[in-house]
Order: structure tokens, then sequence, then C-alpha cells
């Protein structure tokens, strides 16, 4: 049908080409190059083969950062469980509920940096958290939330779940929407309790969205670092205990300028998510396997 | 939400109940009184979700409730106290003036607001022109774009800062200005995606229909799929908007001096200038909030249901 227009549709995908392989395929490539050299940014890099990967090996920090970045991984059940329930909660006609999914939005659209910003005063020794705590006597003392090391991840991670529910379950919802009235029907004749009706019919009536969030999500709960930026006010928690994958490429390549090394620590992130998204498609072929 | 909170919501819906059995047995009702029931147990058997949407939103609009709270806090105002006080006694204004005076708050803003639509603009036409051929024409090599551009997706666009960051110093000179933070955003391949699958909706006999009058590729994407895809457009747009405004590790790499900075890295700034200053933070934070609230209420519709179309997609 496009026989007579040779160059045009080149011409049409050109910028995008073209952007992308600037700002995406080359520094894949050049990030390669540099997890071989000893490089910070300021010399040129000079190649040392395989020192930066063994050097990971015996990176106690780095296995940290592995190992909170796979904890952080538990926020994406969470927010897949949570989100639904709230979907099934807003999915009903009732008045002002526009209102209400509205609200739960406004943490999607308000931007890391000031919800983190809010969470890292909440929880600060003389925040709201410990006021309230102290008022109803739960504890004497104040707590020091984000100076205790084994608080720092869990309250990163209750910060992005909160900030993700609103955000997710609109995505339910649309899925909600899409499961015909008569299969609900068909489950309370049979007599199914409320309960039972979401478990047999709406959860796998959301199967494409659970995917879709679970891919999402996990992506993101893999990459997080302003959560982690603002809550420890850029130290990453002491002893570390912030410490995600991404914090770390972000602490060598631009405050310590080991570029060189934070480059191979972006390889094994690559290698990470890679693995994930196989994973990821994988479930999404059986899912078109099943219809 | 005008009364006595969730509790008494509860109790309201506890004795709705029992007024809508006590009427049960009744015979020979009325229309406007059998209305006037249903109406009530509607109330009843809704009240309890009330409660439950009611604590939710506390939830979620408490953190931003307490920063503005925060902010209109006079020195007399304790920030810390058991309890902590919620409403402030001696309200004011001067934090909203501390922070203006010692950090150009309106500059980040105008940075932002040029660097948000600087990206949303060509982005969204970067990706709709790149989409055009992917949807609706055939030629050499077009798997193979497509298949190299779905492998970007895949990419944690934090890998590419270093090479990015290298290039903004050395190449392209532009480092510490706001060019550094639009370039590297310009093309998405989501958006490519999502152009792409807009296209393919329109039927094929439109755009002959206009090949055949005459017109030519760049005169049907501008005049016939553009128009046409409207609602798509307007979702990418929308999201591309809301997400450059709130990005921050990029800029937060590119933009150092006071007058360059984005909202998102003014306010991290921020947090270090004003440290233990809780009540300018507060301020700051408000202050940059309120904005994209706004926006988000004027936008929403499109924003909901472009959430939604994406997961089709």
């Amino acid at each position: 049908m496009t026989r007579r227009f040779k160059a045009t549709p080149y011409l049409f995908l050109l910028p995008a080409v073209a952007l992308i392989g600037v700002f995406v395929v080359y520094p894949i490539l050049a990030v390669f190059y540099y997890s071989f050299t000893d490089y910070d940014i300021v010399r040129p890099p000079v190649w040392v083969g395989l020192d930066n990967f063994r050097r990971l090996l015996g990176d106690g920090t780095f296995w940290l950062a592995l190992t909170h970045s796979f904890v952080y991984l538990l926020v994406t059940p969470t927010i897949i469980a949570l989100s639904i329930c709230l979907a099934i909660v807003v999915n009903r006609k009732l008045r002002g509920i526009h209102i209400f999914r509205a609200l739960y939005f406004v943490p999607a659209v308000s931007g890391s940096i000031a919800i983190g910003l809010s969470w890292r005063w909440l929880f600060d020794r003389n925040g709201f958290i410990n006021g309230i705590l102290q008022s109803l006597g739960v504890i004497d003392t104040p707590i020091q939330w984000l100076a205790e090391p084994g608080l720092v991840l869990p309250i990163a991670m209750l910060l992005t779940i909160w900030a993700g529910i609103g955000y997710y379950s609109v995505i339910f919802l649309a899925g909600l929407q899409n499961i015909p009235e008569e299969l609900y029907d068909a489950a309370r004749i049979d007599g199914a309790s409320d309960l039972q009706k979401h478990w047999h019919v709406s959860l796998p009536g959301l199967r494409p969205q659970i995917v879709f969030v679970a891919v999402i999500s996990s992506l993101a709960a893999l990459k997080v670092f302003d959560e982690i930026y603002v809550l420890t006010s850029r130290s990453g928690g002491i002893l570390d205990s912030g410490v995600t994958m991404v914090f770390y490429l972000w602490k060598q390549a631009f405050t310590l300028q080991h570029a060189g090394y934070a480059a191979a620590i972006a390889i094994v992130l690559l290698g990470i998510t890679l693995a994930f998204s196989i994973v990821n498609v994988r479930l999404l072929e059986r899912q078109e396997g099943d219809r | 939400m005008s009364d006595g909170g969730p509790a008494g919501k509860a109790v309201g819906a506890v004795g709705a109940v029992a007024s809508a059995a006590v009427l049960e047995p009744v015979a020979g009702l009325t229309g406007a009184r059998l209305r006037r029931r249903r109406r009530r147990r509607e109330l009843a058997s809704n009240a309890g979700w009330y409660v439950v949407l009611t604590v939710f939103a506390a939830i979620t609009v408490f953190p931003f409730l307490w920063m503005l709270l925060t902010s209109l806090k006079g020195p007399a105002d304790p920030i810390a106290s058991v309890p902590p006080q919620l409403i402030p006694g001696h309200p004011t204004l001067a934090n909203y003036q501390r922070v203006l005076d010692s950090l150009p708050i309106l500059k980040f803003f105008q940075n932002s607001i040029v660097v948000s639509t600087a990206v949303t603009g060509l982005n969204v036409l970067v990706s709709a022109m790149a989409a055009y051929p992917l949807a609706k024409m055939r030629f050499r090599g077009r798997e193979w774009i497509f298949y190299l551009l779905l492998a970007t997706l895949i990419v944690p666009t934090q890998l590419t800062y270093i090479p990015s960051f290298i290039l903004a110093v050395n190449v392209f000179h532009y480092y510490n200005t706001l060019p550094a933070v639009i370039f590297p955003s310009l093309a998405s391949a989501f958006n490519i995606f999502l152009m792409r699958q807009a296209f393919r909706s329109v039927p094929n006999d439109l755009i002959d229909a206009a090949r055949v009058d005459g017109a030519g590729e760049w005169r049907v994407w501008w005049q016939i799929l553009l128009p046409i895809v409207r609602p798509s457009l307007a979702a990418v747009a929308i999201f591309t908007f809301v997400t450059s405004w709130n990005d921050f590790l990029w800029p937060s790499l590119m933009l150092h001096d006071r007058t360059q900075m984005t909202l998102p890295v003014g306010l991290a700034a921020l947090q270090g200038f004003f440290s233990s200053d809780f009540r300018s933070i507060a301020a700051g934070v408000t202050m940059t909030v309120i904005p994209i609230l706004l926006f988000f209420i004027v936008v929403q519709r499109y924003f909901v249901r472009g959430l939604a179309g994406a997961v089709k997609g």
C-alpha cells in the first residue's frame, strides 16, 4: 500500500530513533565499556578487565544493596493486594465517590521529593508519629525512626506502598469495570458470598492488570532512589541501612567519582532487570495461552 | 464529610439498619414512603463503605495536611509537643515569606514549567511521528526498529546516567542548563507504543481515501490521524508532563546553580538549606505541591482514562 513512499517512513522515525540512539543505546554500550575500566570521569578510562566485577564480589555494601533491593520487591505483592481491595471498595456507585478516587490519587502526582520530605518529618525524632505514640503512652522516649538501621528500609517501603496504592487501584478499577456483570450474577445464584464472588470472579478477571502492575511496580522497586535519598538526607542511612542498588550506583558514580566501578553495578542491575523481564514475558505468554 | 467522622457514621449506620428492620412489616406504604425507606436502607448499607473510604482518605491526605498546618505555625506554636499540636495557635504566612526570601522558588517554578512544557510538547510530537509508520506503513526494517525500541523499555534509565553525564559535559556542553534536562527526555519508547496503539485503531480506509485524494503522508498524519487520536494524545501528554515535573535524579545531577534548578531539585536543596527549620520546609513543600495538584484536578478525567487504557495497550 505504500510503494510510492520510499524515504517517508524513515523520516517519520528519524527524530525518535536518533534521540533513543544517543540517550539510550549509546549509553548502554558505553556503560558496558566503562565497567571494564578504571574511570573517574575526569581522566580517560583505563582498561582493567574484570577487576571491577571481582571487587564487587568482595564488597559488603554491594551485597547489602542487592539484598535491600530484593527486600524492596516485597512492596509489589503488598501494593497489588491493597490496590485490589481499594479498587473493589471504590467500584460502587456512591455519592461523592469521584472525590474519594481523586483524593487517593494525590500522592501519585505530588512528586517523590515532596512526599518524601513530608514523611521525613512525620518520622523525625520530634515528628508527629513520636508525638502521637508518646501521648498515647505507647512509648516513653521518642524513637529515632530514621536513625535506626532496621527501620529505614521498612519506612521507605511503607512510603512506596502508601504512594502507590491510589495509582495502581485506578488500573484495577478499570479492570473490574470490564468484568461482565453476568459473572457476578451467576456467582450470586450459585450462593457465593461477597468474598467468594471477588475471589472467584474478580481475581481471575483482573489477571491482565495484576501482571501489568506486577511488572511495573517490581521494576520501580528495583530502581528505588528518591525515597531513600530524602528520608536519609542523602546519606543512605546509618551503616548503609537504606542503600539500594540505584542508590549505591549513584553514590559510587556521582559522589565518589568511581564511574568505572559504578558502571559494573549498572551492568549487574541490567542483568537483574533482564532476568525479571524474561520471567514477566513468560507470565504474559502463559496468560495469552489461557485465552 | 461534615458530620462526626467515622465513629459517628458507624453509629448512624446501626441506627438506620435498626429503623429499616422496624419498618419492614408495615404494610400499605405510599410511594413516597417507599422511596424514602429505600433511600434510608441504601444509606445504611453504604455507611460502612463511607467509613472505609474516609479512613483511607485520611491516611492518604494526612501527610499533606500536616505539612500545610505546620507551614502556617507561628514561632510560638510548638513543632514537637506531646500530644502534637494540629491547628496552629498563631497562624502566619511568615514561613512562606522566609522561603521566598531565601530561595528562588518562583525561578524553580518557572524552570519546571519550561522543562515540562518543552519535554511534553516535543516528546509527544516525536513519539506520534515515530508511531505512524510503525502502525500504518510497510517498509524494510520495520520489525527490526520495532523490537529495538521494545528492548529499550526494559533498560532502567539510571543505567544511562554515567555516559549521559559525560556526554552532557564533554560533547553537548549543556551541563547546568535546562536543555541538559530536556533533551534526554525527548523520546520515550513507551509513548511511541501508546501512540502506535492509538493509530492502529484508525481504519485503513480513512487513510487510503485521503491518499487517493492526493494527500501526502505528512498531511495524512497531521490532518487525519492526529485529530482522531486526540484523547490518546491528551493522556500521553499529561503523563509525560507529570513525570517530567516530578523527575528528580537526572535533574539533580545536571542542575547545580540555584537559578537553573527545577522544583524537585530546589526542594531537595531546601531540605539542606533549612536543615531543621520544619516550618519553612513545610512551607516549601506546600508551595510545590499545590500547583501540580491544581493541574491534576483540571486534567483528572484524561489522566485516569489514560492510565486505565495503558494496560490494554
